[in-house]
């Protein structure tokens, strides 16, 4: 009886230690490829060619990168928006327009969706059809059928409906809060 | 029997005859899920190989210490501790691989192949005989993750590795790397394997 008690204690005492070590020595590497992860993705959004400076733009909760070209012309704005999908938490940065009113494209950063099937929002096919949607209306989606352009949709992901709608209403949820804050911060910008 | 050849054969019987995939037909979840290419059935078999091997290694040592009542739990915190060890390891030097495998990094915990090794072998026996058959289970398990890789990726996507075998006049059978595809595969090459180990019991021994 008393042994169990040591044992387990004593076991877990040791896992606990061993991990807190690995954890402390590799978390710095893991936090700068999510940070060289976050970078690659901005410069997908924007065009790589340009090599715009991104610089984060304060605002309460969200976060928000203004793109800018070397001659100071303002490219667009990058929200980064986490939402819960099937498999867990989506990471993805949203494209906006210098006035922040058309989206310019998506970049899922992270997920732990199911492979071949919610893993596809990272797909190019799935990404493409949220640029040029309209920032200021809600997107919706649609399952199996054709979607309508104008009436801002976008075709689920067959298979992974909850994966494609929690992007989709991800993105609705930030934009929803994000744009007055850029409107103000776009005019007061240099 | 020597002490040399003993170790051996605990070693390669997880190959070819004992094989965890095609003989013993465990840790299916992520031998099904994660094998649409080369790279992903090599990743996550030698991140399997790492957990089965330490955690063997560490309850060889530990198991005269370990009341019966509670050897379960005991071994499930190894397991899980070695597991969370390759998932950091990877996100830190392999972040491609961590992203393309996934959840089923963390779930290499529920592998049945690893507790299975512990509770029916690692717990039994002394600690080098318990390297060698955590290891050679490990290389199994890779292999097989990496011939079902190979053969969904060629079918599937035309590549091995990630390149280029068949040409542009292949057209990719897409189901090969969805998830049915990976019980064709993975009937295909048990089939293969089970006509092997009947008809060319000679040719294979001697190849181990």
């Amino acid at each position: 009886m008393k042994q169990m008690v040591v044992v387990l204690v004593l076991v877990t005492l040791v896992s606990g230690i061993v991990l807190a070590t690995v954890y402390t020595r590799l978390i710095p590497m893991i936090r700068e490829n999510q940070r060289l992860a976050t970078e690659r993705s901005l410069s997908a959004l924007f065009d790589g060619d340009r090599n715009p400076d991104f610089e984060e733009v304060p605002t309460d909760g969200t976060t928000v990168y203004r793109a800018q070209s070397d001659n100071g012309e303002l490219l667009g704005y990058a929200v980064r928006v986490t939402t819960t999908g099937y498999g867990g938490e989506i990471q993805l940065l949203v494209g906006l327009t210098p006035d922040s009113e058309t989206i310019r494209g998506i970049q899922v950063v992270e997920h732990i969706e199911t492979p071949g099937l919610g893993g596809r929002i990272t797909e190019d096919a799935f990404g493409e059809q949220f640029k040029g949607l309209d920032a200021t209306r809600d997107i919706t989606y649609v399952k199996n059928a054709e979607r309508n352009e104008d009436d801002n949709e976008i075709e689920a992901i067959s298979g992974a409906t909850i994966s494609s709608s929690a992007v989709v209403s991800g993105i609705n949820n930030v934009l929803d809060g994000v744009f007055e804050t850029l409107t103000s911060t776009g005019k007061d910008a240099p | 029997m020597t002490r040399n050849t003993g170790i051996i054969s605990h070693f390669s019987k997880g190959l070819i005859k004992n094989n965890p995939v095609f003989v013993q037909v465990l840790g299916m979840c992520p031998t099904l899920a994660v094998t649409t290419s080369v790279a992903n059935g090599i990743g996550m078999g030698l991140a399997t190989t790492f957990v089965v091997v330490m955690a063997a290694a560490v309850a060889s040592t530990i198991d005269r210490f370990v009341p019966n009542q509670v050897r379960i739990p005991v071994y499930a915190v190894i397991i899980a501790t070695f597991v969370t060890i390759a998932d950091l390891f990877m996100q830190a030097y392999f972040p491609p691989l961590r992203a393309a495998l996934g959840p089923y990094v963390p779930l290499i915990v529920v592998n049945c192949m690893i507790m299975g090794r512990i509770e029916a072998f690692a717990t039994r026996n002394a600690f080098v005989p318990s390297l060698a058959d955590a290891a050679g289970m490990g290389v199994g398990f890779t292999g097989a993750l990496m011939l079902l890789g190979g053969v969904r990726e060629l079918l599937g996507n035309g590549t091995l590795a990630g390149v280029t075998i068949l040409g542009s006049w292949y057209r990719p059978m897409l189901i090969m790397v969805l998830p049915a595809g990976a019980f064709f595969a993975l009937a295909i090459l048990m089939a293969v394997f089970n006509r092997l180990q009947q008809g060319g019991k000679l040719v294979l021994r001697g190849a181990v």
